[in-house]
């Protein structure tokens, strides 16, 4: 009873040897694989009658000819892309919604999963039409989804149970938060300095403290007093008005740190 | 600019799986695609690869009996999303009561007696049926003819053998009965069957109903009364359908020299019924019997199809060919190369149930008539592979095929072309037969090749040693035989240094000890049995009975009890049987009948090592 590996062709044809996803078959596979916990002393169980080899998947119907094959013959089922969409940014440009769904294939019974659902939208805001209210009112209003470093939105939705209901439920997100960033409420002229994102200098502690100082400096030294809007339009407080706002803004850094001090020493008159 | 997005294709559901199934081609070392590939349990000849077919078809209809018989352990679903045709058919009639519906759903659900019962309740009660009604109920029981449709057919059919492939084949097993029997004996077993008495009940009848009675005659073998029928159908002067025709040509027509024929042909143009292809493959069929009528008549056939621009099938060059090549004398090997070109240049449907026989019968017809045309044969293949038309073939035709195709090359082609082939072609395609193996040894003992033996051997040498010892042959046959044996131990000795020696096989090595022991070479059939345990292999019971037959007749009782004691240390079941077998018709001395009871069970322990 030889197996038939023997009389196996070196060129033969694989992928109509396995053409579908079978078992390991030692008979029918031209290979000495030997694969097991080792023998004492001595070299892993051969193929023949091997639990290890059989349990496993194999793919040994899908070896890369195989798949050439698979593919070129599935070239007529596909349509060709469109030649004026030949770069990223193009794509991005006339598209800019990304929509990703996955699909689970397993073996068993059954074809549903219930994790097929899900849905995920990815936007960049730089695409949609917002103002500087509106985009700080949607950032505030989807909280983690956005990305401040990419500058994406992304949406993930699996409250349905079908994956269309989860695609249209998504874009009805995305057009109610893109309406109502840019309506302005009435309660949002309470905002106050807390709720602010970033540090704005003008009404600030810092500036009322910073011309609080220089009128009592202009006052011990008699000098005229200016107007308030000549000192907040005089070079050094302008720098010191921009090493603050840098500096809480970015974080403290060595390149911040050393200039508010240059700043704070022009604005105070110390030579060092 | 303009970005153009390109319509979404659609395509039919299993058009994806068809295409990538086309990316894969035969495998030529496999058995066929449905036995499983292990090399235990491939076929090794045709009559084993046809029994394992026919137990996997087998199986699944045990398996669908089941589900019919026991759907109340079938109801739970776990397929998701359900299919359907796996589960069992819950058909159940829902009118309930007498009445012309509840009549029609019983013909819709095909339950033929209890439409019957029905009908009768009606008649009598006096409510009239329609003529649409009673013409379907007609339908029905002409249709089935038997009892009941389905399940009882099926009962029938587990008891006769059954067909691995094609409906078309199941249909002409029931030929055998006489005719007219079925006719009566089917409908319920009455003088007027239930068909009939409907018919003659009916207070009018159309075209339809005699229509149906024809056919109905036709197809269960009553063809007088369905000629007599058809002639109370003229008398009424109603018009015949085109089915109706081509059932009273297939049965009727070929009587008294095709005669016949032409007055229903002559009928159907007074008609105006136009005729189709079957009519034209019935006719032919009935030329096949009427002779040299047949050869004239054909041809004026073929043209008259081609001027009704129908297409022939396989059916009609099955006809033409059985027409011409009856008989040894070829008036004209012409039509073969035609029919040849028709069927090259055409993919085929299936049309008519006896499409099949027409490529076995171009085979056969290469063959028996001595054509001896490779090139021909060549032109078929290739015909063959284009699309379906393999499906027309079912497995035994397909082995008959590629038997004949491979003789005529080992005939008529050279060594190694005809080396090639076999290596294509077994054993995914056929199992070589005997005829085929001697074909082979001839054409290469033709070409000088004796040397190539040993590549094809193993194959031939398992089909030549299990042919050689199947049947008792006479005794010069047996010595031959046994001369053949001791060649065969000698080539599996090692042989030059660089040839590896045969290993022997279970199997061959009981053959040929079977062999040795018929021909009355106790000694060598001996030596053959001791080699069993260097192997690790166990000899059969047939082997065993035939050596201790073999030892009696040369009265060497010694032999008979070495034996018993190798069927004990093998642990064979049948060694009780032997141990006895040898008492009874051996005269044992002393010392052997102490040796003989004191191979007990226990030497059986010493088996069970690896």
């Amino acid at each position: 009873l030889t197996p038939r590996t023997e009389k196996m062709a070196v060129d033969q044809d694989w992928s109509s040897v396995y053409p579908t996803a079978a078992v390991f078959k030692p008979a029918s596979v031209p290979l000495p694989i030997r694969m097991g916990y080792p023998v004492k002393r001595g070299v892993p169980p051969p193929k023949e009658g091997n639990l290890e080899l059989m349990k496993i998947p194999n793919f040994l119907h899908l070896t890369p000819p195989a798949i050439k094959k698979h593919c070129a013959a599935l070239r007529d089922f596909c349509t060709e892309w469109p030649s004026a969409l030949d770069s990223d940014e193009k794509c991005e440009r006339h598209f800019p919604i990304e929509v990703e769904t996955v699909d689970y294939v397993s073996a068993g019974t059954s074809i549903r999963n219930p994790k097929a659902r899900v849905v995920t939208l990815r936007v960049k805001l730089s695409n949609l039409n917002l103002d500087e209210h509106a985009r700080k009112k949607l950032v505030k209003l989807v909280g983690e989804r956005y990305c401040a470093d990419t500058d994406v939105l992304t949406i993930t939705t699996d409250r349905c149970p079908l994956r269309r209901q989860n695609y249209d439920y998504g874009i009805h997100l995305l057009t109610v938060l893109y309406h109502e960033s840019w309506k302005t409420e009435k309660w949002e002229s309470e905002k106050s300095e807390e709720d602010m994102e970033e540090y704005v200098w003008e009404n600030s502690r810092s500036q009322r403290n910073a011309l609080d100082t220089l009128l009592r400096i202009k006052a011990s030294e008699n000098l005229s007093p200016g107007t308030e809007e000549e000192l907040l339009a005089s070079e050094v407080v302008k720098n010191y008005r921009n090493s603050v706002i840098a500096l809480k803004n970015e974080g403290e850094t060595e390149r911040n740190m050393s200039q508010y001090k240059e700043c704070v020493k022009k604005l105070l008159n110390i030579q060092a | 600019e303009e970005i153009v997005l390109p319509r979404k294709k659609t395509w039919d559901k299993l058009a994806v799986l068809q295409t990538l199934a086309s990316t894969v081609r035969r495998d030529p070392t496999a058995a066929h695609y449905m036995f499983q590939d292990d090399p235990f349990l491939m076929p090794r000849n045709a009559a084993s690869s046809r029994l394992f077919a026919l137990s996997k078809e087998s199986g699944r209809n045990a398996a669908r009996y089941i589900i019919q018989h026991f759907p109340q352990y079938f109801d739970k679903t776990f397929a998701e999303p359900n299919v359907p045709c796996l589960m069992p058919e819950t058909l159940t009639p829902q009118t309930e009561g007498v009445s012309e519906e509840a009549l029609k759903e019983h013909i819709c659900l095909r339950r033929v007696k209890e439409s019957v019962d029905l009908f009768d309740q009606l008649v009598q009660a006096g409510t009239p049926v329609s003529l649409e009604t009673t013409n379907s109920l007609l339908d029905l029981l002409c249709f089935y003819g038997d009892g009941e449709s389905t399940l009882e057919k099926e009962e029938e059919e587990k008891e006769d053998s059954e067909e691995a492939e094609k409906a078309p084949n199941r249909q002409l097993r029931r030929g055998s009965q006489p005719a007219g029997t079925r006719w009566s004996l089917s409908l319920g077993s009455r003088e007027n069957n239930n068909a009939e008495r409907i018919f003659k009940i009916m207070p009018e009848r159309n075209a339809h109903s005699y229509c149906t009675m024809i056919r109905g005659m036709v197809k269960h073998g009553a063809p007088a009364k369905a000629y007599d029928m058809y002639m109370d159908l003229l008398n009424q002067r109603h018009k015949a359908d085109v089915h109706t025709f081509n059932s009273l040509i297939a049965a009727v027509g070929g009587r008294g020299r095709g005669v016949f024929f032409k007055v229903f042909l002559n009928h159907m143009v007074q008609q105006g019924v136009q005729p189709n292809l079957l009519t034209f493959n019935a006719l032919l069929k009935t030329l096949r019997r009427c002779g040299g009528v047949g050869r004239s008549m054909s041809l004026l056939v073929i043209k008259e199809m081609e001027a009704l621009d129908i297409e022939p099938s396989l059916a009609t060059y099955d006809h033409l060919l059985a027409i011409f090549y009856r008989g040894v004398q070829l008036p004209s090997s012409g039509i073969i190369c035609e029919v040849l070109d028709d069927v090259e240049h055409r993919s085929f449907a299936a049309q008519d149930p006896d499409d099949g026989a027409v490529l076995s019968a171009v085979s056969a017809v290469l063959q028996c008539c001595e054509l001896k045309d490779i090139k021909l044969a060549y032109r078929l293949n290739k015909a063959m592979e284009k699309g379906d038309n393999w499906r027309f073939l079912d497995m035994e035709r397909l082995n008959t095929y590629w038997s004949k195709f491979f003789s005529l090359l080992c005939m008529m082609e050279q060594i190694d072309v005809v080396l090639q082939w076999y290596r294509e072609m077994s054993p995914s395609l056929f199992y070589p037969s005997a005829k085929n193996i001697l074909d082979l040894l001839q054409a290469l003992d033709a070409a000088n090749h004796l040397d190539m033996l040993p590549s094809v051997w193993e194959e031939l040498l398992d089909e030549l040693l299990s042919l050689q010892s199947r049947d008792q042959h006479p005794q010069e046959i047996q010595l031959a035989f046994a001369t053949c044996a001791e060649d065969i131990r000698a080539a599996h000795e090692p042989a030059g240094r660089d040839q590896a020696p045969l290993q022997w096989t279970g199997s061959s090595l009981g053959h040929v000890a079977l062999l040795f022991s018929r021909a009355g070479r106790t000694q060598d059939a001996w030596s053959m049995m001791e080699r069993f345990q260097q192997i690790n292999r166990i000899p059969s019971e047939q082997v065993m009975d035939e050596f201790l037959t073999c030892a009696k007749q040369s009265n060497s009782a010694d032999a008979a009890v070495r034996l018993v004691k190798l069927a004990a240390s093998l642990g064979l079941p049948s060694s009780q049987k032997l141990k006895s077998r040898t008492k009874k018709e051996f005269e044992l001395s002393e010392e052997q009948r102490e040796a003989l009871e004191s191979i007990t069970d226990g030497d059986s322990s010493d088996s069970d090592q690896e």
